[in-house]
């Protein structure tokens, strides 16, 4: 019990800076996952079939190499090009393959919006890029809210690694932590743990409060429990 | 009694579903139970195999009384044919026919192959042998199901509205199979709306509402000259609704 | 492009060296996640109330959680309380326990959307519940997971890429040696980036081959 006094308590501002460092990794990587996931979805939807198939050749690379690969890869590989921070590698390996993720999600949710939609909107005599930007996107992303929750747990747990570059996240500082207070490293690391899986759950919540306050009637979001 | 029922009762919450039941089969009886929807009939027969568990009263067959210690053993010769076939889904018809004698039993394959060959023969099913479930009609699926029971060799079996889920063009092969089981003497006990299965192949017919039974005997008093009112009027309906009206 | 390809040629070979520790590594966890999962699936479908609540727990934490840090907690901090692993048996414990977590939740959905009816014939017949599991409802359910479990299977090939942080010679750690000789680590990623995309799919070929071998009709996914 003293150690927890003594070390956690001590050591949290720490642990907290290090939450922080991985909070804004992740934002900045769901962005770019984001912005260039959806363009990467509407382009396989509705683009031409050439670039349907690079979509799918970008899918295909960036979720059949590791994490952990791509964050080496830039870190190590990219700097010999353009100097990378390890900060930046990592937001961008992390963000381009949380991109293909959810360019997948998109893709999914926008072709299960009823063709019928589409149809009615052109009938009115609207062109494609307007029906896609009123009456499919507005549909299509409400029905995103689920998967893309279960995206942004994996993406905080994929911040960890960032560790393995040199990152100062949440999980480097267990491990400067336990190298100068020497011990404690199950405590350390069931403390980060913890904090981890809080953020976790805050994130949850906060994604299905927004799934429900853009709910509408007459189309309930399906959530698989 | 091979089958002796004593004062089964069965609430859910509040609702009393069975008021205490008792009935009796002797060996080689057929009887079927009718009555309004709703009045337990299902219940009833799922409390004697404990399929439900009943909230008192007891079940004895050939003198033993069923108990959660004996329960499986029991129920390998107290054999049960669901409204909704409930065919196992990923064996073909002769599997789902020989899985019983082979794996609960322990009877050597070849043997509860040819086993179950015969029961399908019996129902006349032995050219589907090797068709799944989803490729059969209601009908098939309904009779493979009597064999999967067949196969077992039971001494009762019970029937749970055994052609209510089929339509119509269906019931008849289910029915004229129950019917040579009767004949043949199995010992049977039938929760059904067929009136004429009722006609020709029970021993007795027993009518139940409201959780109890009103009134049992041979259809040839039950359907003709009942002793109560709501008897009468319900055998009535059906008999009017059998004949085509 | 030439240059790329003899580098290639002779780093390839090396990587290759260490592809048994990857899939070694890769199949223990994946058979004993397999094995833990059904377990705790048992536990979250049918099991009585405490065992029910353990076994949420378990989960949730596990999925819950970066599995570095459940690696770093096996293999650093389970030596204070006297249980010392060494690299390869750490990572195989600590990525078989992250799977277990996630592969109890895929049956656990798969045996609950067989219809009760089937287990319900099962008892019927006479069978205990083990019985009725199985040769009725594990049966169809393993046929139900299988899309998800090829998912799960490739995720974990990937994930044993983090067995490179505890020191563990698996192709990735080979890769960051061969680049720290030749400095050229460009190349050398990006050959073990290929590596690793091919693996993945030769292995959801496989995957995708034996749901197709083993459909059976009326039983759809």
């Amino acid at each position: 019990m003293e150690a927890f006094n003594s070390v956690v308590i001590s050591q949290m501002p720490f642990l907290l800076g290090g939450l922080w460092v991985a909070l804004q990794l992740l934002a900045l990587l769901l962005i770019l996952g984001l912005g260039l996931g959806l363009g990467i979805a509407l382009m396989e939807v509705y683009g031409h079939w050439t670039l349907r198939w690079a979509g799918i050749l970008f899918e295909r690379i960036f979720r059949g190499i590791p994490a952990l690969v791509l964050l080496l890869l830039f870190y190590y590989g990219v700097t010999e090009f353009i100097e990378l921070s390890a900060f930046t590698s990592a937001v961008l390996a992390l963000g381009l393959r949380s991109a293909a993720y959810q360019s997948q999600i998109f893709r999914g949710v926008i072709q299960a919006v009823p063709a019928g939609q589409m149809a009615a909107a052109r009938a009115l005599g609207m062109p494609k890029h307007k029906a896609v930007f009123h009456i499919i996107l507005p549909q299509a992303l409400r029905q995103a809210i689920g998967p893309w929750t279960n995206e942004f747990s994996s993406e905080l747990k994929a911040t960890s690694l960032a560790y393995v570059i040199g990152v100062v996240e949440l999980t480097r500082q267990g491990r400067y932590i336990i190298s100068s207070t020497q011990g404690n490293v199950l405590l350390v690391f069931a403390v980060v743990a913890a904090l981890y899986f809080v953020a976790n759950w805050l994130g949850n919540q906060l994604l299905y409060k927004l799934e429900r306050s853009l709910a509408l009637p007459g189309f309930e979001t399906r959530r698989d429990d | 009694m091979l089958l002796q029922v004593e004062n089964v009762q069965k609430s859910y919450g509040d609702t009393e579903i069975l008021k205490g039941v008792s009935l009796g089969l002797s060996r080689g009886q057929s009887k079927v139970i009718m009555g309004p929807s709703g009045t337990g009939k299902s219940t009833l027969l799922r409390c004697i195999n404990h399929l439900t568990l009943p909230d008192g009263g007891r079940v004895f067959l050939d003198g033993e009384e069923l108990t959660p210690k004996n329960i499986n053993k029991m129920r390998e010769v107290l054999a049960f044919v669901f409204q909704d076939f409930n065919l196992f889904t990923h064996l073909r018809a002769i599997d789902n026919v020989q899985i019983g004698p082979e794996k609960i039993r322990g009877m050597k394959k070849k043997e509860a192959r040819d086993l179950a060959m015969h029961e399908l023969e019996r129902v006349g099913l032995a050219d589907r042998a090797h068709a799944y479930p989803a490729e059969l009609s209601g009908g098939q699926q309904q009779r493979v199901s009597i064999a999967r029971a067949l196969a077992m060799q039971p001494k009762v079996i019970l029937f749970d509205e055994p052609t209510s889920a089929l339509d119509p063009e269906l019931t008849g092969e289910v029915i004229s199979v129950m019917s040579q089981l009767a004949a043949d003497g199995m010992t049977m006990l039938v929760v059904s709306h067929e009136v004429n299965f009722a006609r020709q192949a029970a021993d007795e017919i027993i009518f139940m509402e409201g959780g109890e039974i009103l009134e049992q005997g041979p259809p040839s008093k039950m359907f003709v000259d009942p002793q109560h009112k709501r008897t009468r009027q319900f055998l009535d309906v059906l008999g009017h609704e059998e004949r085509g009206s | 492009m030439n240059d790329f390809v003899s580098f290639a040629a002779e780093s390839l070979p090396e990587i290759l060296q260490a592809l048994p520790v990857t899939l070694s590594l890769w199949a223990l966890a994946m058979a004993g996640g397999a094995l833990l999962g059904l377990v705790f699936a048992w536990c979250r479908v049918y099991g009585p109330k405490p065992i029910y609540l353990a076994a949420t727990v378990y989960v949730e934490i596990f999925r819950g959680t970066p599995m570095l840090v459940q690696l770093f907690f096996i293999y650093l901090g389970l030596p204070e309380i006297g249980i010392v692993l060494d690299p390869f048996t750490a990572a195989v414990v600590a990525i078989g326990l992250n799977t277990a977590a996630y592969q109890a939740e895929y049956f656990r959905g798969a045996i609950r959307s067989i219809p009760s009816g089937q287990m319900t014939a099962a008892r019927a017949m006479g069978m205990t519940q083990l019985q009725g599991l199985r040769w009725i409802v594990l049966p169809q359910a393993l046929r139900r997971v299988i899309p998800q479990w090829s998912n799960e299977a490739i995720l974990e090939l990937k994930y044993t890429s983090i067995a490179y942080a505890i020191g563990v010679s698996e192709i990735t750690a080979k890769a960051e040696e061969i680049g720290y000789t030749t400095f050229r680590f460009f190349e050398v990623f990006v050959l073990l980036a290929l590596v690793y995309i091919v693996l993945t799919s030769i292995v959801a070929q496989i995957l995708q081959f034996v749901e197709s071998w083993t459909t059976i009709p009326g039983l759809r996914s």
